[in-house]
């Protein structure tokens, strides 16, 4: 399948950051603390770091093969059998992921914002939002990611700077986690909320020129991270963590607790919704994207569209599966951290297998 | 031809069928006529026998939990209230109060305001919560069952104020102050003015939260006493996790903000002028600098405070004396840093014999000594423990930068 090559840099790079804030900004601080305390960035900072090496792995390999996605090249390196295994593996985790976090997305909606909304709806609605323009191709997703990017990042650095003002410097004393396995683990919850990432295996063969794309992954996890590292400072320094752990979702709480100063507004978390809501729907749009791009190529189809419409009900499904809150929570963590041998050890054994097997794709 | 034509149309039909339903709005709308907005909230204990008078709205036979408690709000009553100050304010009596203020009682927070759902036709709407009293007596029982309600809620703002009652908070409620016509805005503008003044540390309830779950501070809450038509701040109530142990001063209000480092100064103190039989001057603090080091001395803990003041003088008592030279207001200076640091060291040690560290002493402990608090300390718990005991050293200078337009 051909690809239309129109991709820049910068333009790499928001997709991957777009991609990767989403709803686990709001519950990121709770993970962070409940692994290290005080420790917390610490803790994030070294989630950053494995999930920078998933997609530096990822990376690598789409600059190995830069005119196939992961699902194509693998069959090359694997082959065919193992393969389609891997692939048929790969969509079925985004097709969890994506329910999650449309399921994550209602559940706070319902909690917290909109009581008498129905679970239901809201999970159809934002499915259908992020169903409709993945009939696109990967320019028009490109572009959307790109416009969107700004105005999530800078209303979340705000608030970030804003909440700053009830800071306690205390709060983010020592430094090192006090339990180190309980960091580890950790680690792994926090880097898979950077799945995302994944979506690089897309991006690089559309991308106008792939020798470029460690830039656009180096500045994409940037960004990203840098969001993510300062709001879970920005949290644990204003509310410190034994009162984190209280709450279902520090971020939403940090925004509800701060106000502009002058009480031009007396709580910032309307605006914080809203940039929220945006958040999610890039991510969604993206974990389903990819889910449906994978599947179309995975049976060689000239064309996605088709599976747009015809995964939305099985999404909708698992979607609805979990039973409370409690349930949900543990199944995100479980199965994030699961994904992480899809997301980090498949590519690794990819490249490995690509490297004994001296298999090249053929230059841009 | 036709067919694409058709092709087409349908396509527009069908997208307009999916786009329409995104455009009807809010789900969850209510019309503002349509809540009963809650300003302010007083929490009683409330008599057992009060339950007789309530009927079992959350529970079938029995209630599962014993204890008995009276919620008392004030409802705004859309339309009577004043928008902005323009039209007003000064609370007229009659008909034309802009609150109504109902009670009911119950067996926890929520049973008690689902009592008050069957009395108030519209649905209670916490959005706008300004205020919580609670009484005293609430207080030393313990928070904690309120604070989860509160916490659970997604309306109540954590910017709201609680604050602890002298008398029943039920009179809190019901009170008028004659300056603004809400009576739970001019509770809050009261509480949020002294912040500005320096009379308060900011203690909004999302921080007194904070301080309640972490390891080595206790909360505070300002202490209000309720007259039959005015409220004033008495003191600040400290805790010991979820129960308060004690209450202090206006003054010590003072001295507590010192020791949090509060910058902004409030408080003035009248400082008798030694070497002199009835001299005393009125000191005004303006500003407070603190510096709070911890270190360990003998695998102990060793607080000390170095607090310095700046102040004016702005009261003298006694023709005799006159403060016109450099050697007098040294010998006040000096006679003011006594009397603070007496001050501080009896508001320490009376906080030490309760075991609550309302300073947040123990945060820095935890903070700069991780090791000797993972060994020794490890939770709240032991740390209210281990407070009582601990050396805290205060030392208090002062300048008195200023008197007034007077010249002696």
């Amino acid at each position: 399948m051909e690809y239309p090559r129109e991709i820049t840099v910068i333009q790499a790079a928001a997709i991957l950051s777009s991609t990767i804030i989403g709803v686990g900004v709001l519950a990121l601080p709770r993970f962070a603390v409940q692994a290290g305390d005080t420790g917390a960035p610490l803790v994030t900072l070294s989630g950053i770091f494995l999930a920078s090496l998933g997609l530096l792995l990822i990376t690598i390999l789409g600059m190995r093969f830069p005119n196939q996605s992961l699902i194509q090249y693998s069959e090359n390196v694997l082959g065919k059998i193992s393969a389609r295994l891997g692939s048929v593996l790969i969509i079925l985790f985004f097709t969890l992921l994506t329910a999650l976090t449309a399921r994550e997305f209602g559940e706070v909606v319902v909690t917290s914002v909109l009581r008498r909304t129905p679970l239901e709806v809201t999970v159809v609605v934002m499915l259908l939002l992020a169903m409709i323009p993945t009939r696109n191709n990967i320019t028009i997703f490109a572009y959307i990611h790109h416009f969107y990017l700004p105005l999530m990042v800078a209303p979340a650095l705000l608030i970030v700077v804003l909440s700053l003002q009830n800071a306690n410097p205390l709060h983010l004393q020592p430094l090192w986690p006090e339990n180190m396995a309980g960091a580890l683990q950790g680690t792994l919850t926090i880097s898979a909320l950077f799945q995302g990432s994944f979506i690089m295996t897309l991006v690089i063969p559309a991308m106008r020129r792939p020798k470029k794309a460690l830039r656009a992954s180096f500045w994409g996890m940037a960004i990203a991270g840098g969001v993510y590292f300062l709001t879970v400072i920005a949290a644990v320094a204003v509310f410190g963590p034994e009162e984190i752990k209280q709450l279902r979702w520090p971020t939403l709480d940090l925004a509800r607790s701060t106000s502009l100063p002058a009480n031009i507004v007396e709580r910032v978390d309307a605006p914080f919704l809203i940039v929220w809501v945006t958040a999610v729907f890039t991510t969604l749009f993206s974990s389903y994207y990819l889910t449906v791009h994978s599947m179309s190529e995975l049976f060689r189809l000239r064309d996605h569209k088709m599976f747009s419409l015809f995964m939305l009900p099985f999404v909708f499904v698992i979607a609805m599966q979990p039973e409370n809150l409690q349930q949900l929570y543990s199944l995100i963590v479980v199965i994030g951290r699961l994904g992480l041998w899809l997301t980090i050890a498949y590519p690794a054994v990819l490249l490995v297998a690509a490297l004994i097997r001296k298999r090249r794709g053929s230059a841009a | 031809m036709i067919s694409a034509l058709w092709l087409k149309r349908a396509k527009l039909i069908f997208l307009l069928m999916i786009t329409v339903p995104l455009l009807t709005g809010c789900w969850d709308r209510i019309e503002l006529e349509r809540r009963a907005i809650l300003l302010g909230i007083g929490v009683d204990e409330a008599p057992r026998a009060a339950g007789n008078t309530e009927k079992n709205v959350t529970y079938l036979k029995k209630p599962p939990v014993s204890g008995m408690i009276m919620i008392t709000a004030q409802i705004a009553i859309p339309g009577r209230i004043p928008l902005g100050h323009g039209q007003g304010s000064g609370a007229k009596p009659g008909p034309e109060k802009p609150v109504w203020v109902v009670s009911s009682t119950g067996v926890t927070i929520d049973d008690a305001l689902m009592n008050m759902q069957q009395k108030v036709a519209y649905r209670l709407f916490y959005g706008h919560l300004r205020a919580i009293v609670i009484s005293e007596a609430i207080a030393k029982k313990g928070v904690h069952d309120l604070n989860d309600f509160l916490r659970r809620n997604s309306e109540v703002r954590r910017t709201a104020w609680m604050m602890v009652s002298s008398t029943k908070a039920a009179l809190a409620m019901r009170a008028a102050p004659p300056l603004e016509r809400v009576p739970t805005l001019y509770l809050t503008g009261m509480m949020d003015e002294a912040v500005r003044l320096g009379k308060l540390p900011n203690m909004i309830l999302g921080r007194v939260w904070a301080a309640a779950s972490s390891k080595g501070e206790e909360p505070i809450l300002p202490y209000v006493e309720v007259s039959k038509n005015n409220v004033l701040i008495g003191g600040l109530a400290y805790f010991k996790g979820d129960k308060m142990v004690g209450r202090t001063n206006p003054i010590e209000i003072g001295i507590v903000m010192e020791l949090r480092k509060v910058k902004h100064g409030g408080y003035s103190l009248l400082t008798p002028i030694p070497g002199t039989s009835a001299g005393a001057v009125m000191v005004e603090v303006t500003y407070r600098k603190a510096k709070i080091e911890v270190d360990m001395r003998n695998g102990q803990p060793h607080v000390t405070a170095k607090v310095h003041i700046e102040g004016n003088i702005v009261e003298k008592i006694s023709e005799q004396v006159k403060v016109n030279d450099q050697p007098i207001v040294k010998t006040i200076e000096k006679e003011f840093s006594k009397k603070l640091e007496q001050g501080q060291r009896d508001l320490v040690k009376k906080t030490q014999q309760q075991g609550s560290d309302i300073f947040g002493f123990g945060e820095r402990v935890r903070g700069k000594f991780p090791q000797y608090w993972n060994q020794q300390v490890q939770n709240k718990q032991k740390w209210e423990e281990v407070y009582k005991n601990i050396a805290i050293d205060t030392d208090v200078t002062a300048s008195l930068r200023r008197q007034g337009m007077k010249a002696r």
